[in-house]
């Protein structure tokens, strides 16, 4: 979906690394390597933006309009996230 | 997080139709920190007390459930990930799943009385105190182990699929049931001859699964889905997909059988679902990222591993029975209004990335752990 969508519109979907309650590096590095990531992550090892943002669970799928809104917040299930980008995309 | 609606509704008096007076339908007891990555919890009926399988600190935390205070840790392989206590034999086992192995502890001394190969990467894993067995899934192997909880000897090892992990168990029809994360399937075997009798396809994730004999019904959690199935155990089919919070990954049902419990990893909260009218009755909110919840019979209260915020939450769900309002999920206050500045290090480059290197562009944050 995230290279799906970067091809269809040029949205980015950046990962945002946050609780593995270790040095995250070997973790996410063994992540990306079992499901083939190749796109920007982000580590928020203290999980700040992640509490700033009230964020409770993972995933947790925040969509960014290009003047900094968040429109949407969740959006776990694939249905949600395809709502959300159509909606920042004027699709919906 | 989520809530139950409108609770002063006359129909509904709180007070009248709760067990106790409260004006939430849970109530939080405690929340304490475990070690890290917890995911799987044992109750020891006898002590009052909870075993907590720490996947990433590779021990179990052993936690009093008077006292809400950790007293001890007990080192196991690596990854303990699911956990189950026999009561007859005071045995704990944990399921490593990067050891290969299951961890056999003593629950009195607290010390590991020995380890017994099984397939790769066991994940899940159930005891059946009647059957004297202990099945374990084996998710890299595909299989499932079938130990004597007496002997401690392997007496089968089955054919499963690829994520071979939670396992349920029906009494009353010597019904085994495999569920396979990776396949998004599940194996249902004759507990006697560990001979295939049914296969079902089922939602993308399929992680856990609640027995309830008496209904002749299993209840399978697919996270990736965000459902549970209802399946009927006599025709071996779905009948219902229920709808719960965000990435659903644990199971457990109350001992009145007349709901299940399902943790919300991706929403920090659980799901009370109704077994007989399969609504969410309510969501109640517990730690960051919650996943093995079970319920601890001494008391009716809720014990949940919460992965994200390494803690152990205990809550109480106040509900004597479904509430007349649906539940509402409660939007992010964060909606509408602008992403608050950050500077976060690139995992590739190592260099510092902040919002303004996204300025004018439409992109989606997305929160994960590796777990």
């Amino acid at each position: 979906m995230r290279v799906r969508e970067e091809a269809r519109s040029g949205l980015e979907i950046v990962l945002v690394d946050i609780w593995e309650g270790t040095e995250p590096r070997p973790e996410v590095e063994r992540f990306c390597e079992m499901w083939g990531i190749k796109g920007p992550i982000l580590l928020d090892p203290g999980a700040e933006l992640a509490g700033t943002l009230g964020v409770r669970g993972v995933p947790t799928n925040v969509a960014v309009d290009s003047d900094g809104t968040i429109r949407a917040f969740g959006a776990a299930r694939l249905d949600e996230l395809e709502q959300a980008i159509d909606e920042l995309y004027g699709r919906a | 997080m989520a809530a139950t609606g409108e609770r002063d509704d006359p129909a509904f008096p709180v007070g009248a139709a709760c067990r106790i007076d409260s004006r939430s339908p849970w109530r939080q007891i405690a929340e304490i920190p475990v070690g890290l990555d917890p995911e799987g919890i044992a109750v020891d009926l006898e002590r009052r007390r909870a075993f907590v399988a720490c996947s990433r600190s590779d021990f179990v935390s052993v936690v009093d459930l008077e006292t809400h205070e950790v007293i001890g840790e007990i080192r196991t392989g690596n990854e303990p990930i699911d956990i189950g206590l026999d009561e007859q034999t005071g045995r704990v086992f944990t399921a490593d799943a990067h050891s290969d192995q299951v961890t056999i502890i003593d629950s009195g001394t607290l010390e590991v009385e020995t380890a017994l190969p099984v397939g790769g990467y066991p994940s899940g894993l159930t005891h059946v105190p009647e059957y004297r067995r202990l099945y374990v899934g084996n998710s890299l192997g595909s299989t499932m182990s079938v130990i004597d909880l007496d002997t401690l000897e392997t007496v089968a090892t089955v054919d499963a699929e690829p994520g071979a992990g939670a396992i349920g168990v029906d009494p009353t029809r010597r019904l085994v049931v495999c569920v396979n994360f990776v396949a998004a399937s599940a194996n249902f075997y004759d507990a006697d001859s560990f001979e295939e009798v049914g296969r079902l396809e089922l939602g993308t994730g399929t992680c856990a699964i609640g027995i309830v004999p008496e209904r002749g019904e299993a209840f399978i959690v697919n996270s990736i889905a965000g459902t549970v199935s209802r399946v009927d155990l006599d025709k071996i089919e779905v009948k219902e997909e229920i709808r719960t919070g965000s990435a659903p990954v644990g199971l457990t049902l109350h001992p009145s059988h007349d709901r299940v419990y399902v943790t919300n990893r991706g929403a920090g909260s659980l799901s009370v679902l109704g077994v007989a009218d399969g609504v969410e009755w309510s969501q109640i909110p517990v730690g960051g990222g919650p996943g093995g919840i079970v319920v601890d019979p001494h008391d009716g209260r809720i014990l949940v591993a919460n992965a994200g915020s390494q803690t152990l939450s205990i809550v109480e769900d106040l509900l004597a029975a479904r509430p007349p309002a649906p539940v509402v999920e409660e939007q992010s206050p964060w909606i509408g209004d602008k992403l608050p500045a950050f500077s976060l290090e690139d995992y590739w480059s190592g260099e510092q990335r902040t919002n303004h290197d996204w300025a004018e562009k439409k992109y989606i944050l997305n929160f994960f752990a590796s777990w």
